[in-house]
């Protein structure tokens, strides 16, 4: 069907998202100690809708998932489905992180 | 208070809850400051989206004058019911509906926001983008102002209008850390398609438009999708819960390009260019989760206190942010006047806000909330419906059964009858 492609990865989406990267502060940081001692179930990784959380692979592994700040659209939602408080969710700097124009 | 302040008030967030309550003390002469963490009001908010002219005529009076307010105005509803091979759409055409103030009409958050933001400003309130709220200054247990960076604004009454998520109302000690499963995750795609061919497609002139709630094909998640038409382009999302996403180990981003590749929704954005890729959450748990309401110093008015409704056939939070904002701009002139700012003055908020269709229709709906964590509505009834009509329609060469009798016989194959009934109950009940 034309111009709608089957599927179009994570990365190709956000290419059409307008990022102003705060390279000095991550607003969100997790605690790879907590997720390795305490989940089983990383609901992160399946609730983030840019994918900013990824499984690891490797045991010496410093956790099980790794996390990423920069293409976060700020949905929240992740401060709210983990578990066990590894998540540290702050707001970006004002005036930084993503700028919707569309939405 | 008769120490010095910088603002009468201050409201945290540019959205339709912050800038509706702006606009209304503004036209009051009240010296109103609003804190937006966005480059601009709108630029971190995303919804469908379809609101209610009617809520948003009470606010700004004959708002459709200004063609900024709004994309198009609603005049077909679809519901559609979505499984593997087939759907079923009920079409529902509401030309009456072609009448200001419009029933329904469609915007793009970053361009309404700012609009109405403006709406405010131009009345005398002061728009403070760039601008993150980190927390409160207290004096006794008393919120007496906010913090940002290294600076502190005084004010005699605060207004949490942070939106869905509301780290600031949890450290108001007006909510608790939230449930997942009182929360969804809504992506969105937003498309451009030329003007006439979204008119030729929908069949709709002028500024009509169309909205149509979908469900089904969700891999059993509860939620559903949503596309609207605007001007020029095509708003479309999927809402998921995001407790049971994760219960079923299921990737939010994998169900949603799953969704989008059923035929039905390629045919609505065939040809159509995607511009941007958008998410938010959204609360969903309904009358019985909401925040206080009101604190020493301090109120809380949309999203933030959990004003929204989702119950798969509409989303609705934007119509309660205007309204619940409205209420407080209304309710904060009273505060002000008594000049006391403890919880015994600013309880006036609940009380005004206890007569408004906001509140009403949350306690309406309070049922909604646990009917939707129901996984088999969305689970197995579009797939339900749709084997009926199948049945019904097929034509193979035999007799065909009565309708009644193929439809109780489907429906004993493939459901517990009696979780059937209950759900319809259920469903009867939360609507
Ligand atoms: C995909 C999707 C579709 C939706 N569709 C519809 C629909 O069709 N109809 C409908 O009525 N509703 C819909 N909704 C719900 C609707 O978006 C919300 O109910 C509405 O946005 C709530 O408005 P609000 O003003 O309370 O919060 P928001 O719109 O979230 O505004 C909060 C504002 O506060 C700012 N802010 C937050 N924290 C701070 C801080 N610390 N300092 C400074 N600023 C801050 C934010 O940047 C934001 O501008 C939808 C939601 C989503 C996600
Ligand atoms: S962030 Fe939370 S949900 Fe994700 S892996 Fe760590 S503990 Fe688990
Ligand atoms: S806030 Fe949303 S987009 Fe950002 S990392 Fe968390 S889940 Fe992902």
């Amino acid at each position: 069907m034309s111009d709608t492609k089957k599927v179009m990865t994570i990365e190709e989406k956000l290419d059409l998202t307008k990022f102003t990267s705060d390279h000095n502060y991550a607003h969100i940081t997790i605690d790879p100690a907590i997720c390795k001692a305490k989940c089983t179930t990383h609901d992160c990784v399946y609730c983030c809708p840019t994918d900013c959380y990824k499984f690891i692979e490797g045991e010496d592994a410093e956790g099980p998932v790794s996390y990423d700040y920069i293409a976060c659209l700020e949905c929240g939602v992740c401060r709210i489905v983990c578990p066990h408080g590894s998540v540290d969710w702050n707001n970006p700097k004002g005036g930084f992180g993503v700028e919707f124009k569309q939405s | 208070m008769s120490e010095e302040y910088d603002f009468e008030a201050i409201i945290v967030g540019a959205g339709p809850a912050g800038c509706a309550a702006a606009l209304v003390l503004a036209r009051a002469g009240v010296e109103v400051a609003v804190l937006e963490r966005g480059q601009y009001p709108g630029a971190k908010n995303v919804s469908g989206a379809a609101i209610y002219g009617p809520v948003l005529h009470n606010l700004v009076p004959n708002y459709w004058e200004d063609k900024e307010s709004f994309e198009r105005h609603l005049t077909t509803k679809k519901i559609t019911m979505m499984s593997e091979a087939r759907t079923m759409t009920i079409d529902i055409d509401l030309r009456d509906f072609n009448q200001t103030p419009y029933n329904g009409i469609t915007v793009l958050r970053p361009k309404f926001d700012r609009w109405l933001s403006e709406k405010a400003e131009e009345a005398g309130a002061m728009i403070l983008p760039d601008t993150m709220v980190e927390d409160f200054v207290w004096k006794d247990k008393q919120i007496v102002g906010i913090k940002s960076g290294e600076e502190e604004l005084r004010a005699k009454l605060v207004i949490i209008a942070e939106g869905a998520n509301r780290i600031l109302t949890e450290k108001a000690k007006l909510a608790k850390h939230p449930h997942a499963h009182h929360y969804a995750v809504a992506m969105k795609e937003t498309y451009e398609l030329p003007k006439k061919q979204i008119e030729e497609r929908f069949h709709i002139t002028g500024t009509e438009g169309i909205g149509n709630e979908i469900l089904g094909h969700s891999r059993g998640v509860p939620g559903g999708g949503f596309f609207y038409t605007n001007e020029n382009t095509l708003s479309f999302g999927l809402i998921l819960n995001a407790k049971s996403l994760a219960d079923k180990k299921l990737k939010a981003t994998d169900v949603l390009e799953d969704f989008k590749n059923h035929s039905y929704i390629r045919k609505l954005l065939k040809d159509a260019k995607m511009i941007e890729y958008s998410a938010h959450m959204i609360p969903e748990g309904g009358f019985k989760n909401l925040s206080k309401l009101y604190g020493n110093g301090v109120i809380v008015v949309g999203d933030a206190a959990g004003m929204a409704l989702n119950a798969g056939l509409y989303i609705e939070g934007i119509n309660f942010a205007l309204e619940s904002g409205r209420v407080a701009g209304e309710a904060a002139k009273k505060i002000l006047e008594s000049n006391n700012y403890t919880k015994k003055s600013t309880k006036i908020y609940k009380n005004e806000l206890k007569k408004s269709f906001a509140y009403q229709d949350l306690k309406t709906f309070k049922r909604a909330a646990k009917f939707l964590e129901n996984e088999r509505i969305f689970a197995h009834y579009p797939e339900l419906i749709n084997g009926l009509f199948y049945r019904l329609l097929k034509n193979d060469g035999k007799p065909r059964e009565k309708i009644t009798r193929a439809a109780i016989k489907h429906i004993l194959s493939r459901a517990k009858l009696l979780g059937a009934i209950k759900d319809v109950i259920g469903g009867l009940n939360s609507l």
